[in-house]
């Protein structure tokens, strides 16, 4: 049982990273809002495109610094690639939320445009990235992440389930879109990205559990 | 199936609230029969040669009253300062009321109500097919019958309602919310010059403009502010005119201004519903002569004593009499309002009085020969009602119940044995009669105000028993039905050679969260507004889910991919229609997210419309060519010869249709009316050819699956032909999509499966493609621009090969033309999803796949009348609800006919 989890997990990875990153990657987050907030007081309502820009461009860097240092075959890969292998995933990812929320049905017109773009960006940064950082274009990787939901570890559960968060979480937000309380906030892409950071906040939570959990559960069979 | 029908009639029974329109209007002849005073008038003594209706639109009563009314002085208050002058300098001639709306209040129905003087309804069952113009008797019907010269000025729903009625007309058009002017500019630039004219004897002003600036900055903003103090100018001015002009001969000398709202407006702006701030408006009437005051019983004032206004109410049903009262024409036939005495008297009376009980003995007369007069009148108005109550009750389905009616001839009669007694005194005595006058003046009003009472009891409550009974049967009929699925299930498990685990799989839970999520979405307004595009959202999201299925299996993926990029045009089609929707519909603002940049009317791009139309349309015939080919024999393969023929003539009619080739007139003439008409001959003859030859030849089954897919494929290929040609241009891209939509689900179905169990040969009913399907359908509905309400409803396709109107076979093309795709095609399509090879497992899984269908549409259906009757005191119920239940309940019930015509097809 321990070499089995040792193979599956070359790099091992103890709660404490776990929970340090998160920590810094939800910092990261709010940080973000309070830049937003005080230094250039604008918000994700009165200004969602500029401020989403912001957010993501200062949880963008922490993201791909983080699980670069996380990568898998250390060896072979240098943390310099890690990150061009993360900048890269950026776009891919951007591209394929978007193109996922135009399915859905997100306003396609070109008003928008940027609003998507920006949106798209963060949403990358919190679904793609690290994969992207942690696995590069390994297709068995991504396809155990991504499509039967079967992560060994928690350096896996760490990326699988903050993205799965933010994409459900987004998918709820979307909901309150059409509701006519003619808010504000129910612009695209405001609510969506709320949901989306909170799907996040919940799934980085929920994957520190877990990562204690298995920790204890190693030590355990450590133990016996 | 008939639990369905019966829990649907009952609760419609209790929901809507019917009142026929009667077709009868009134005329000046009609007046020999009533038992009133008659008089060489036509109805009554016409006491006002010209009438000025200024309409503010969204007016609302503390607009109009002055602040001191109220206990908090609001920024919006006191604004139009005219008006409370004039009620000042002149307390007897200018009189401000409060007027009492009936909800809805929507400009439409408040327009209606104001001119009928009837209660609203929701479906009126009337004669007009298409437009909303009013059948009913109504004020300008009674003026342009008797000969008064109508012009109106400002909102076209004037136009709309009363079309071809006015002497002159000047519409603005009224739906773009965000423009606040150009209504009102018109209004102003006609209004004044208008004055001067003598061509007019009823002129109506509507101003859209405070309505829109409510509707966009709400009430406590600048625009509103403006507006009203723009409206304050204008009135200004028009009264100043007015005075100018009201000299002895003048032209204004017997003229009454009445300034008026048709309903108020919330905080907000938004006005619909029945709270006092929406029903709440105001009546501004004056009169440009010196005038009585009433005495004092017939009074409903509450006065200000310190300003010495006085403020009284009216009801919005009791326009429509007092104005025809005051012009003399006959009163609409279907009102059941009263002439009210105050603005009755504004405009009648010839004398003054400083007090009431200082008469000295001229005035006495005076009044005397006024309450006679209008005792008179409103005896009229009384023999009006209760004729209109009885022929009501008398032609109607749901009338009132024989003891309201008792009780109302009752009523009725003891006012009238008064009238004769009157009609007696007044050759004796005439000194005596005031007191008979006034307690003859009390009988009636107690009479008008029950009938009053009752109709809109009648008229506006619900009838919850049956709706809880209907709703109670409606879930009865559901669990049944989910008790026959199961039961199909375990026969399916049972018959099964490798019987294994049938626990909750991924899909079933998928299945029934989408469906219950598009049912709780059914709760909000919002939501059905936009129903299409929830249908199309949880349809990507299974889409979605089925794309990781495949990415998981590492197949298929080329399909899955197709059919995500299908929806993602489904989508723009869907907001294309929505778009369409926005611009006729009273609740979406006209802005839509994008907006392409390309003017259609370029005819560039028609062209390039018109020959991708027909490509996709030469496309489908090639699949079906094929299909041909390679399957049928026989029957079916006459059936399919005849729809590629059909094919040809629609390609043939949209060609002749539009202006590529300049076919000659006669030619044209000719494609426009025989072309379509082939094609329906066609289409029948497919269909009863496919119902009779079934039963005389029996072909033997090689492959029962095989020939379950030609019999499905000759259907829709019959179904497909007409449908295509009422949908018109875009019928054809529709089909192809459905097409390649209903193979990339079918191919796509087994993949959870596969994935799940790994034996790839046993398959478990998985209710996931179903509710793709039903999910499509919707979108197709909505993609093919069609929407849940009656202006959705595309009228122009059942005139394609029709020039005259014909009820019955219009009504069947626009059936047809509405649920075509959404209900005709994907029903006729579901066999696209049997599985299994074997004969008796096939019938089993086909009748299963269609009871999911079924349940499906049921609970949707189940989940609306839930929430119809949960919103029934909704603002919107009439607009946005009412409609929704409308087609839901015609789309169920058309669809269990369809399944049980298909099964009995299919077997």
């Amino acid at each position: 049982m321990k070499e089995d989890l040792e193979k599956s997990t070359p790099s091992k990875i103890s709660s404490f990273q776990v929970f340090l990153i998160h920590v810094c990657c939800g910092l990261a987050l709010a940080v973000g809002f309070w830049v937003a907030h005080n230094v250039y007081s604008i918000n994700l309502i009165s200004h969602p495109t500029s401020t989403l820009r912001l957010i993501w461009a200062i949880e963008f860097p922490v993201v791909i610094l983080l699980f670069s240092c996380f990568r898998q075959k250390p060896e072979k890969c240098s943390y310099l690639k890690a990150i061009a292998r993360g900048l890269l995933g950026l776009p891919v990812g951007a591209l394929l939320n978007a193109l996922g929320a135009l399915a859905l049905g997100a306003p396609a017109g070109l008003q928008y445009f940027e609003r998507t773009v920006s949106w798209s960006l963060l949403m990358s940064s919190l679904t793609f990235v690290p994969t992207a950082c942690v696995y590069g274009s390994c297709w068995t990787d991504w396809h155990r992440i991504f499509a039967c939901t079967k992560p060994k570890g928690s350096l896996d559960f760490m990326l699988c389930l903050p993205a799965h968060g933010a994409v459900i979480g987004a998918w709820f937000g979307a909901w309150p879109m059409p509701l006519d309380w003619e808010r504000p906030w129910q612009d695209w892409p405001i609510c969506v990205s709320y949901g989306a950071m909170a799907g996040y906040v919940a799934g980085m939570v929920g994957s520190l559990g877990l990562a204690l959990m298995h920790t204890g559960g190693g030590k355990q069979l450590k133990a016996e | 199936m008939f639990l369905h029908i019966i829990a649907v009639l009952i609760f419609t029974k209790g929901f809507l609230l019917t009142r026929t329109e009667l077709p009868h209007s009134s005329h000046c002849s009609d007046l020999s029969q009533s038992p009133c005073h008659s008089s060489s008038y036509c109805w009554t003594k016409p006491v006002v040669d010209r009438l000025i209706i200024i309409v503010l639109d969204a007016l609302r009563f503390d607009f109009v009253a002055p602040s001191s009314f109220f206990e908090q002085k609001q920024p919006w208050m006191d604004r139009l300062k005219v008006l409370h002058r004039m009620t000042l300098v002149n307390p007897s001639s200018a009189k401000i009321f409060k007027a009492i709306a009936d909800p809805p209040t929507t400009s439409l129905q408040r327009l209606k109500g104001l001119t009928t003087g009837a209660l609203p309804t929701f479906i009126d069952v009337g004669n007009s097919f298409g437009a909303p113009a009013i059948v009913e008797d109504n004020f300008i019907k009674q003026l342009i019958q008797n000969g008064k010269r109508v012009v109106v000025m400002g909102d076209d729903t004037w136009t709309q309602l009363f079309p071809n009625n006015f002497n002159k007309s000047y519409p603005y058009p009224s739906f773009n919310v965000k423009d606040l002017n150009t209504v009102d500019n018109g209004c102003i630039e006609h209004l004044l010059p208008s004055l001067h004219q003598q061509d007019w004897d009823v002129l109506i002003a509507h101003f859209l403009g405070m309505d829109h600036a409510g509707h966009i900055y709400g009430v406590d903003s600048t625009p509103m502010i403006e507006k009203l103090e723009q409206y304050n100018a204008v009135l200004e001015k028009v009264i100043e005119e007015i005075q100018n002009q009201s000299g002895p001969g003048k032209l204004h000398e017997n003229s009454l201004l009445l300034v008026m709202g048709d309903h108020g407006q919330t905080l907000n702006g938004d006005h619909g519903g029945g709270s006092p701030e929406e029903v709440e408006t105001s009546i501004f009437a004056m009169s440009f002569k010196n005038l009585p005051t009433l005495p004092s019983e017939f009074v409903s004032s509450s006065c200000e004593p310190s300003k010495n206004i006085c403020i009284s109410s009216i009801h919005q049903l009791d326009f429509a009499v007092t104005v025809s009262s005051l012009l003399g024409v006959p009163f609409p036939f279907g009102s059941i309002g009263r002439v009210n005495p105050e603005l009755y008297a504004l405009a009648v009376g010839t004398w003054k009085l400083d007090d009431n009980k200082t008469w000295n003995n001229q005035d006495e007369l005076k009044l005397e020969e006024w309450l006679q007069n209008y005792v008179n009148v409103i005896c009229i108005n009384s023999w009006q009602v209760k004729r209109y109550v009885d022929v009501y009750s008398a032609s109607s389905v749901i009338g009132f119940s024989s003891e309201d009616l008792f009780h109302i001839s009752d009523l009725y009669a003891k006012a009238k044995e008064n009238q004769l007694n009157l009609s007696f005194d007044k050759n004796e005595s005439s000194n005596t009669s005031l007191p008979v006058l006034k307690r003859q003046i009390v009988a009636y009003f107690e009479f008008l105000s029950y009938v009053a009472e009752l109709a809109r009891s009648k008229w506006t409550e619900f009838d919850l028993k049956l709706m809880v009974t209907g709703i109670g049967i409606m879930l009865f009929s559901i669990y049944c039905h989910i008790l026959a699925i199961r039961k199909l299930n375990k026969s399916y498990v049972v018959s099964l050679p490798l019987s294994r685990d049938s626990g909750i799989s991924f899909g079933l839970m998928l299945a029934s969260f989408t469906v219950l999520m598009r049912a709780s979405s059914l709760l909000s307004n919002s939501y059905i507004l936009k129903e299409g595009k929830v249908a199309n959202f949880l349809l990507a999201t299974t889409c979605i889910v089925t794309l990781r299925f495949s990415f998981m299996m590492n197949k298929l993926l080329l399909e899955a991919i197709i059919f995500l990029l299908l929806i993602f045009i489904c989508r723009i089609a869907i907001e294309i229609g929505l778009y369409k929707q926005a611009a006729t519909s009273q609740f979406m603002s006209a802005s839509s997210s994008w907006v392409l940049g390309i003017s259609l009317s370029e005819s560039m791009w028609i062209y390039i419309v018109e020959i991708v139309s027909i490509l996709a349309l030469i496309i489908l015939g090639y699949f079906l060519y094929n299909a041909i080919s390679s399957y049928c024999r026989g029957i079916a393969k006459c059936a399919m010869m005849g729809t590629i023929l059909s094919y040809l003539l629609i390609a043939l009619y949209w060609i002749s249709e539009s202006n590529i080739l300049d076919l000659p007139h006669f030619l044209k003439g000719m494609g426009k009316t025989y072309i379509p008409r082939t094609i329906y001959s066609i289409g029948l003859g497919q269909i009863l050819l496919m119902t009779f030859v079934p039963l005389f030849s029996k072909e033997e089954a090689s492959s029962y699956k095989g020939s379950l897919y030609v019999k499905m494929i000759s259907i829709l290929s019959t179904c497909s032909s007409t449908i295509i040609i009422l949908q018109g241009k875009q019928g054809a891209f529709v089909a192809l999509g459905f097409l390649l939509a209903g193979y990339c689900m079918m191919k796509l179905q087994g993949i959870e499966q596969h994935s799940v169990g790994g034996a790839a040969k046993i398959t478990i009913l998985d209710p996931l493609p179903i509710l793709q399907w039903s999910l499509l359908a919707v979108c197709l509905f909505f993609a093919t621009g069609h929407w849940c309400a009656f202006d959705g409803l595309r009228y122009g396709a059942a005139f394609i090969g029709f020039d005259e109107f014909v009820l019955v076979p219009q009504a069947i093309l626009l059936t047809i033309d509405t649920f075509g795709f959404s209900h005709i095609f994907s029903v006729f399509g579901l066999p696209l999803f049997v599985q299994m090879e074997h004969n008796s497992l096939l019938s089993i899984n086909l009748f299963w796949i269609f009871m999911v269908y079924g349940l499906i549409t049921a609970t949707t259906a189940t989940a609306t009348i839930v929430c119809v009757a949960i919103q029934r005191r909704h603002l919107m119920v009439w607009g946005l609800f009412a409609p929704k239940f409308v087609f839901d309940v015609v789309g169920l019930i058309l669809t269990d006919l369809l399944i049980f015509v298909a099964s009995i097809y299919y077997f």
